[in-house]
């Protein structure tokens, strides 16, 4: 059952009963009234009859009278008084009367004291209203009553309270009707916000409602837009890692194919064929080669994983940084032939995690190493800090205008053949721009092709 | 007259394994790490069989080389990472024999170039080892210029050991490629016919027996 035909139904019922309580003290106390009023009017004009002709019969009448006589007095001063409503009654005789009921089995006055008597009540098949007196004439004791028809006032009262069954009714279908419209208009932004609801649900992200009106109802679409566009930009940032993710890993195994199949097509000629000793050593050289290449790419790759975690952070002395980088890339920039220059001015200590820092300028230094070709002369590159500042620069060979954009994507060479023959992974600069990312440093490069290329880490 | 090959491949691991493979079995090749480099030394040398070609190249990529090979009628295979539908379909519509992607194996490999080269009517079929010639235009066997006689089942061990020259065959591979199904615990009488060979054409040196893996024609 929806909510507005449960609100609906319950505020009619509640209509219903209020107007039928209502409509039923009404009608109560307007027929209390209503017969009252025809009970006194009956009453004044019973004792009018009884006081007029009881003063005149007691008037003329004389103790010497005989019984006839005095009958016929009583009789002619009662019907000079009465209409046909009165009756008047000896005891059990009916001395004058033109209705057809004997009133004085209905209303009883007593005896003992003077007060009139009522009856109200049905009467073969009529409502009557009997008042009723005793009065005194000589010896005679005198029944004197007033029969009045009140069936059209039962009727009246009747037709009033079918009138006013009959508005409740109206009042409450033409109200119910209202109310329904009503609920059915203030809860239509819930029906809206439920469609939207099933909508998202399916998918479709993008979908809002339209708010309207400042009530709960108005509050409640503003919040649900609120949410509905947490969510829209939620599943678009965890689409748009998905699919970072995807092409990582795509790049990953593709990555992994030249050589691993480098180790199965030398590790088929050292098991099959019939080969030289200086042949054998080559395939084993080539196989152990490709170990390695695969194994810093798998320790690259790690070291890239982990820095989606928050890092640890000490103050560090940049000069203890340059020492420790230089001590550490000495050994394969002395193979190369590359001269390592480092430069530390006054730097402030910065708020930085040493292991990771060493891990980005020993990329760039060995990147800087990689620029040059092995007949260049003067190879060198600078290492130097100021400021909030590291700088690895070196007059190698540049970077390429278009490729300068690409440099730090995942696996991203400028010259694939060279990069690997040098053994570049592939992911060194992917590295910095992660570990610089992680410090929140910028990093930046300036690079002229044919003269040299400069990188920047700033905090 | 030895089958010649092109071999245009930048990794040098790769190109050092698949460069000795062609030359242990008998294959004359020339090699190149640049697609440029190799387009342009084909004005001057063009006579090649077949070329193995790398599609992401230095200089110029194999799609493009493609077209150098059409000019002067080498059919291609291309040998590549790139494994997606699309490069694949992209070769094959633009005239490259077959494609192969890293890793590969190599008899695979050498399967599939010698099929190109017989579609293409470039096989060499006259195959050597030491003394031993094989003809197989004539169906004919050579030991020092004297032909032998050779049972069907024979000739066929022989011919599968010469193309495969220098390298280790399985039992069970010359089982399914020369009896032509699975001889399941029959490998016997691939040993009967490898002492015959060795009889007949006084192989008894030349044929080695490697340990639980099976033969190997050595002519180095």
């Amino acid at each position: 059952m929806k909510l507005r035909h449960k609100i609906s139904l319950l505020a009619g019922g509640i209509l219903l009963l209020v107007l039928l309580v209502c409509a039923g003290v009404l009608l109560l106390y307007a027929r209390k009234t209503i017969l009252a009023l025809a009970e006194d009017q009956a009453r004044d004009k019973q004792s009018a009859l009884a006081a007029s002709f009881s003063s005149m019969a007691r008037y003329y009448a004389v103790p010497e009278d005989s019984d006839a006589a005095r009958e016929s007095l009583i009789r002619y001063c009662f019907s000079r008084f009465a209409d046909q409503e009165g009756v008047l009654m000896r005891g059990n005789e009916t001395l004058c009367s033109s209705v057809a009921v004997d009133p004085s089995l209905y209303a009883v006055p007593d005896r003992e004291d003077s007060r009139t008597a009522v009856y109200r009540g049905l009467v073969d098949g009529r409502q009557l209203l009997i008042v009723s007196s005793l009065e005194y004439v000589q010896a005679d004791t005198l029944y004197v009553g007033l029969v009045r028809d009140i069936t059209e006032v039962y009727d009246a009262i009747g037709r009033l309270t079918r009138l006013f069954l009959g508005v409740c009714a109206a009042g409450v279908v033409l109200g119910m009707g209202l109310l329904f419209l009503a609920v059915k208009r203030s809860t239509e932004p819930l029906s809206r916000l439920t469609a939207a609801t099933g909508e998202i649900a399916d998918g479709a992200y993008d979908k809002r409602v339209i708010v309207s009106g400042r009530d709960e109802v108005g509050d409640l679409g503003q919040s649900f837009n609120r949410m509905a566009e947490a969510v829209e930009n939620k599943i678009a940032d965890l689409t748009e890692q998905n699919e970072r993710q995807r092409l990582f890993i795509g790049g990953v195994s593709h990555e992994f194919k030249t050589p691993l199949a480098a180790v199965r097509l030398h590790g088929d000629l050292l098991q099959n064929a019939k080969l030289s000793e200086a042949e054998r050593a080559d395939s084993l050289q080539h196989i152990r080669r490709a170990g390695a290449y695969m194994t810093s790419m798998t320790q690259s790759l790690m070291e890239l994983l982990l820095l989606d975690q928050a890092i640890e952070r000490e103050e560090t002395d940049p000069a203890a940084l340059l020492s420790t980088v230089a001590e550490v890339a000495h050994d394969s920039l002395a193979a190369r032939g590359v001269t390592l220059v480092t430069e530390c001015e006054t730097a402030p200590p910065l708020p930085l995690n040493p292991t990771l820092m060493t891990s980005l300028l020993l990329n760039l230094v060995e990147n800087a190493a990689r620029s040059y070709d092995a007949e260049d002369e003067n190879k060198t590159v600078t290492l130097r800090a100021y400021g909030r500042c590291f700088e690895v620069a070196d007059r190698g060979r540049g970077i390429p205008t278009e490729a300068q954009e690409h440099i730090f994507e995942p696996f991203y060479r400028v010259d694939k053949s060279r990069s690997r023959k040098q053994g570049g992974s592939g992911l060194g600069l992917a590295l910095v721009k992660a570990i610089a990312d992680a410090h929140g440093a910028s990093l930046s490069l300036d690079s002229q092709p044919g003269r040299g290329t400069t990188f920047q880490v700033t905090f | 007259m030895q089958n010649r090959i092109l071999l245009v491949e930048d990794d040098q691991a790769i190109a050092d394994a698949v460069a000795l493979n062609l030359k242990i079995v008998g294959y004359d090749y020339a090699r190149f790490d640049d697609g440029q480099a190799a387009a342009d030394s084909l004005t001057e040398d063009h006579a090649f069989d077949l070329a193995l070609l790398d599609i992401m190249l230095p200089g110029m990529d194999g799609f493009e080389l493609l077209s150098y090979m059409k000019k002067y009628g080498i059919p291609v295979i291309y040998m590549t990472a790139k494994a997606d539908a699309a490069s694949e379909i992209k070769g094959l519509l633009d005239g490259a024999e077959d494609y192969v992607i890293k890793p590969f194996d190599m008899m695979a490999l050498m399967v599939r170039m010698e099929k190109v080269l017989a579609r293409t009517g470039r096989l060499n079929r006259i195959y050597r080892a030491g003394d031993v010639e094989l003809d197989d235009y004539k169906h004919l066997v050579y030991k020092a210029g004297v032909p032998v006689e050779l049972s069907p089942l024979e000739y066929a061990v022989l011919l599968y050991l010469m193309k495969h020259k220098n390298l280790t065959v399985a039992r069970e591979q010359l089982l399914s490629e020369v009896w032509g199904f699975e001889y399941m615990g029959e490998s016997r009488s691939v040993d009967v016919k490898i002492s015959t060979l060795r009889r007949k054409l006084g192989l008894g040196d030349a044929i080695k027996t490697v340990q639980k893996l099976g033969y190997r024609l050595e002519d180095r």
